[in-house]
């Protein structure tokens, strides 16, 4: 009788637990920034940290027996730190990778293939672009959710070119369409307005290493492939040149950092900004300001100056390690379904600029009449990546590093290409 | 004491001058965490080269502790450098007590070791640590951030000087009154200390207060984050033009502790080295 | 910390603490007393020092190991020689021709002391040993023009270390120093200031970077800002390969100024007062008494001080991470976050190893050096 009592009462506690205590916590790993004062609305959210935050508090509030632990903001250390928890054991139970750096972790095993197991959380990746597709996809496996793809557009003071008579009939800014005609217009902005034609983070980001792979590519060469450096071309070269015409003729500033280049925009300083589509949505909100200078922009795809149109882009994705699966089943699959609501809120997410990857957002017309939108809408065309490499961090930081020599220090580009050139292939000789 | 009238007419005016430009950087934090965000977005230098804070707001700080995870950062500074103090003087004192005033089997030796041990930098070790603690499981807890510093020998090295100093006559004399070591070491020899302990923990709560490399590597879970790694952690991030005055606000947060610490035992600071650390 | 102690039975009786003769109860108690601390010694500085050692002979992936332990290679001393060896590597006279010619001619001077009986020669024949190997012979090699060192980055990144100590650590003590003979007296108005100079050295790094970026930045700074109202062109210091280097040394001088300038006080506060009196009786003005009675005085601590900055800078991180990220073009790159990356970004765990057993040894070079000259006062 008591033994049975006892039975009893350890299965009523073990069902209690299993409903009071069956909470699942998952942790999450991201950047974009932190955003304290994010809610469970996520309607209102603006910006890339504020949206995602709202995005996952409204799953970690929802009735759903999980938690969410949202880990580092950090945007420097990001990847290192994120290593870091890999081989101490203890790594976030699902993170945001970028494209790019999905062959490295894939390869040493860090990723959990998550290809069989998407249908039962009921993610569909036939409603997957292919771009999207070709985000998640190394040696044929899927290693993560897709969430966007996202790429360097041109965006346009629309007061500053009215006054250089930039303008097109129909309302449009002029676009160039050769380096000559880049650096025309320049001349043009700077004669008749006074202000720099381009602004954009030449000295802190990796984004002035884009915008000479958009420029090589639109030449039809590549600055490095998967066993062979090519950096120091002749259609690099050309790129770079390109570049550096605009500094050397006064029309923009290589010392300017992501800040300092958006703040320059956004106080009416340059005609031009080079940046992420991440900051169409913030762009949009700072115009609202009276007390902005910036009250009209144009959000443009980026120019094609060479033969074939290209902009650098890449891509956010949502991965899990490979050991989790197997360490605690309920966290991977509380993951997977945290990584489904992300993707079901891929419109919300699209409002911060990004490209939706999923069809059926695209397919709704509420993505189509998202703010300037229609202006860049065919960046989706010409959106372009790295090829796949285990090493593109390392890689990102030998050109960023020898092209900021080039534009902050008048290092002389052969010599810069070449040195890029050789300890690229030295990476990939590793 | 040194130096004539004359020259102090000069001096101690341009001194102040000097003094006043030492602190500009810090003013301009204070000021810039009482502006608002959007101002700063677009200017730095609205008032007075941004020195005066108008417009003026409390917004930043009201945001900081409703929201931020600054005051945890601060406390798990606070706890970390408290310990690691309390323990590096603790550990350092025995042991200098013991190199200092037990004559035991293989001390010169052991000694010598220990001395050697003050050239490895942390840089050197730090590697290994970090995989030896990541086998134990102790990332992301206190005691991954305050053991490797217990292991360095410059509080024994100095401890053992001090106690070196001492003359053995009062051991002597408390020996003789039947006093064991333990009775010896807590009741004469720690408060005869005194002097040597404060420059010890004024130099061990500065270095874990200020400590960046490894609280980085160990600490990844932000509820754990030291408040310079979690200061690290929002300055660098992309959305920095938009919250410039929060920013600076959690550095006045990080910093005014301090400060208000340092006003208050600065005396005894300078006391402190002044009998202990100058030899 | 508890306060039970150890061996607190054994240590009762009385008298037996009065043996003074290395019998097994002082054996015992010396090894209780110092036992807390070497356990962490041995566990937290002595086995990952060899143990670092160890993994710098491997070829070792951060994590690829941690998926698979079985994944690190044995590969001997071949990280040390990619480290600072080359291919088609040549020996110049005229290579880095005036930092050699400088050098030896220290070695010289060192020799003339030594003739003179103003360096004892035990300090002077090891450190011309040393410096005509290194000034002679080390740094007149370099690759051919179809050579290349095997790390390409990596000199280049001890010199900025080394320079960066070269321009801190004289200038912290000498501005510690002057501050400190400056406000060394008892009045409310010197205590003030005191305080002012020491401030900063409270602030954790973090805060001091992230002040001082903004301060340096040519749009938002407020050197910038001055400069515009002034009608001038701002400076960009960051993005400067001159200047990035300058910045991160004014910005460290800024914030450990503080420690510096309170051990010289400490140091001053123990040179007696009389000394004073004699030198003013003599008729002694402010230059001659700081010059033939304070700095005399003052050597040891000056001493202390350049140690342990010596010590503090070489190991500079946060500045150069915080602030210019190494740049532009790897001018304010410095061996500590080199380490830091190659371990944790590219996740060469045995090369970073490596080049951490490095920096031990220079360390160890220079603190030798310091102790010889030192030895020689």
């Amino acid at each position: 009788m008591k033994r049975t009592l006892t039975l009893l009462m350890a299965a009523l506690a073990l069902s209690l637990g299993a409903t009071a205590f069956g909470q699942t916590e998952i942790t999450l790993g991201r950047f974009f920034g932190a955003c304290e004062q994010a809610g469970t609305d996520i309607k209102s959210a603006v910006g890339e940290a504020c949206i995602i935050q709202s995005i996952i508090n409204a799953f970690s509030a929802a009735d759903n027996g999980i938690k969410v632990n949202t880990l580092p903001t950090d945007w420097g250390n990001y990847y290192d730190q994120l290593k870091a928890m890999f081989a101490a054991g203890n790594p976030p139970n699902i993170f945001v990778i970028h494209k790019h750096a999905i062959p490295e972790f894939a390869s040493l095993g860090a990723l959990a293939d998550l290809g069989p197991d998407l249908a039962q959380v009921g993610i569909d990746p036939n409603d997957w672009t292919a771009a999207g597709k070709a985000a998640v996809t190394y040696d044929g496996k899927i290693y993560a959710i897709p969430m966007d793809v996202h790429a360097n557009l041109w965006y346009v003071n629309m007061d500053i070119m009215k006054q250089a008579g930039l303008v097109n009939a129909d309302g449009t800014p002029m676009v160039p369409h050769s380096p000559e005609e880049l650096l025309q217009q320049a001349k043009i902005v700077k004669e008749k307005t006074g202000k720099d034609y381009l602004t954009a983070d030449f000295s802190q980001f990796p984004i002035g290493v884009r915008l000479v792979l958009s420029l090589v590519w639109q030449q039809n060469s590549e600055l490095f492939t998967s066993t062979k450096a090519n950096v120091d071309s002749p259609e690099a070269k050309k790129a770079v040149e390109t570049i550096v015409s605009l500094f050397k003729g006064g029309y923009a500033d290589p010392t300017l950092n992501y800040n300092d280049s958006m703040q320059s925009f956004i106080n009416g300083n340059a005609a031009i900004l080079v940046n992420g589509d991440w900051v169409v949505n913030s762009l949009d909100a700072q115009t609202k300001d009276p007390k902005v200078a910036l009250k009209h922009f144009y959000v443009d795809n980026f120019p094609t100056l060479f033969q074939t149109p290209a902009t650098w882009a890449d891509s956010h994705t949502w991965a899990i390690p490979s050991t989790l699966k197997k360490q605690n089943p309920d966290e991977y699959w509380a993951a997977l379904k945290l990584a489904k609501w992300i993707y079901d809120h891929d419109l919300d997410w699209a409002r911060t600029g990004h490209l939706s990857v999923s069809k059926s957002v695209i397919a709704n017309p509420a993505y189509a009449a998202l703010p300037h939108r229609q202006e860049y809408a065919n960046t989706v065309n010409i959106a372009r990546d790295v090829k796949q490499t285990t090493h593109y961090d390392a890689i990102q930081n030998v050109l960023n590093r020898q092209l900021q020599a080039i534009w902050l220090t008048d290092k002389p580009i052969d010599q810069a290409l070449k040195d890029a050139n050789q300890q690229v292939q030295d990476i990939l000789d590793q | 004491m040194v130096g004539s009238r004359g020259r102090d007419r000069v001096l101690m005016p341009l001194l102040t001058v000097l003094a006043v430009l030492w602190l500009v950087p810090v003013l301009w934090m204070l000021s810039m965490s009482l502006q608002p965000n959007e101002l700063l977005a677009r200017t730095t230098s609205n008032t007075f080269l941004g020195l005066i804070p108008i417009p003026f707001t409390f917004h930043n700080f009201i945001r900081l502790f409703t929201l931020g995870l600054t005051p945890r950062w601060f406390l798990n500074s606070m706890i970390v450098s408290i310990g690691m103090t309390v323990l590096v003087l603790a550990l350092s004192s025995m042991a200098g007590f013991a190199f200092a005033r037990i004559r035991f089997r293989g001390r010169n030796l052991v000694f010598a070791l220990v001395l050697a041990g003050l050239v490895i930098p942390e840089q050197a070790v730090f590697i290994p640590l970090y995989t030896m603690f990541a086998d134990w499981h102790w990332h992301n807890t206190y005691q991954a951030l305050i053991a490797p510093r217990l292991a360095v020998p410059i509080g024994v090295f100095l401890m053992t000087q001090f106690f070196r100093g001492i003359p053995s006559y009062i051991e002597e004399a408390a020996q003789l009154d039947g006093a064991n070591r333990w009775t010896l070491f807590t009741r004469i020899m720690l408060p005869l200390s005194v002097p040597a302990l404060t420059t010890l923990a004024i130099l061990t709560f500065l270095y874990a207060w200020n400590d960046y490399l490894w609280p980085l590597v160990s600490a990844n879970h932000k509820e754990m984050f030291t408040i310079t790694v979690g200061l690290a952690s929002i300055q660098s991030n992309f959305a920095q033009s938009e919250g410039l005055g929060r920013v600076m606000a959690s550095g006045v947060m990080a910093s005014l502790p301090m400060i208000l610490l340092f006003l208050v035992f600065q005396r005894y600071v300078v006391r402190g080295i002044a009998m202990g650390g100058g030899k | 910390m508890d306060t039970t102690g150890p061996t607190p039975d054994r240590a009762v009786r009385p008298g037996g603490a009065r043996g003074r003769s290395g019998g097994l109860r002082d054996t015992l108690e010396g090894y209780a007393f110092a036992g807390p601390f070497l356990v962490a010694y041995g566990l937290f500085l002595i086995y990952p020092f060899f143990k670092g050692i160890w993994i710098s002979l491997h070829d070792w992936n951060l994590l690829a190991v941690a998926f698979n332990p079985a994944a690190k290679h044995f590969v001997g001393l071949k990280n040390y020689v990619h480290m600072v060896w080359g291919q088609h590597l040549v020996w110049g006279v005229d290579h880095l021709v005036w930092a050699r010619a400088i050098g030896l001619a220290a070695v010289v001077a060192a020799l003339a002391l030594a003739s003179r009986g103003r360096l004892p020669w035990r300090t002077a024949v090891p450190l011309a040993v040393v410096g005509v190997l290194l000034f002679g012979v080390a740094l007149g090699i370099h690759p051919a023009s179809d050579g290349r060192w095997y790390d390409r980055r990596f000199w280049h990144i001890v010199w900025n270390t080394l320079l960066f100590v070269l321009l801190t650590v004289p200038s912290v003590t000498v501005i510690a120093l002057g501050l400190a003979i400056a406000l060394n007296r008892q009045s409310r108005h010197a205590a003030a200031l005191r305080t002012a100079f020491f401030l900063s050295q409270v602030l954790s790094v973090t805060v001091v970077t992230l002040i001082w970026q903004l301060m340096f930045s040519p749009k938002q700074g407020i050197l910038a800002n001055l400069f515009r109202t002034l009608g001038l062109q701002p400076i960009e210091w960051i993005t400067n390969p001159q200047l990035a280097m300058p910045a991160i040394v004014i910005t460290t001088v800024w914030w450990s100024i503080g420690f510096a300038l309170i051990i010289f006080l400490a140091g001053l506060q123990e040179i007696p007062a009389e000394l004073y009196e004699a030198a003013r009786i003599d008729g002694a003005g402010g230059w001659r008494i700081v010059r033939n009675i304070t700095l005399p005085a003052l050597s040891r601590t000056t001493t202390l001080v350049v140690v342990l900055q010596i010590i503090l800078q070489f190991q500079v991180f946060g500045q150069s991470h915080l602030i210019t990220r190494g740049g532009p073009d790897d001018s304010t790159q410095v061996l500590v976050r080199y380490i830091y990356q190659t371990a944790f970004q590219n996740s060469r765990l045995g090369y970073a190893s490596a080049l951490s057993v490095f920096l031990f040894i220079f360390m160890l070079g220079f603190s030798l050096l310091q102790a010889r000259l030192q030895g020689s006062d």
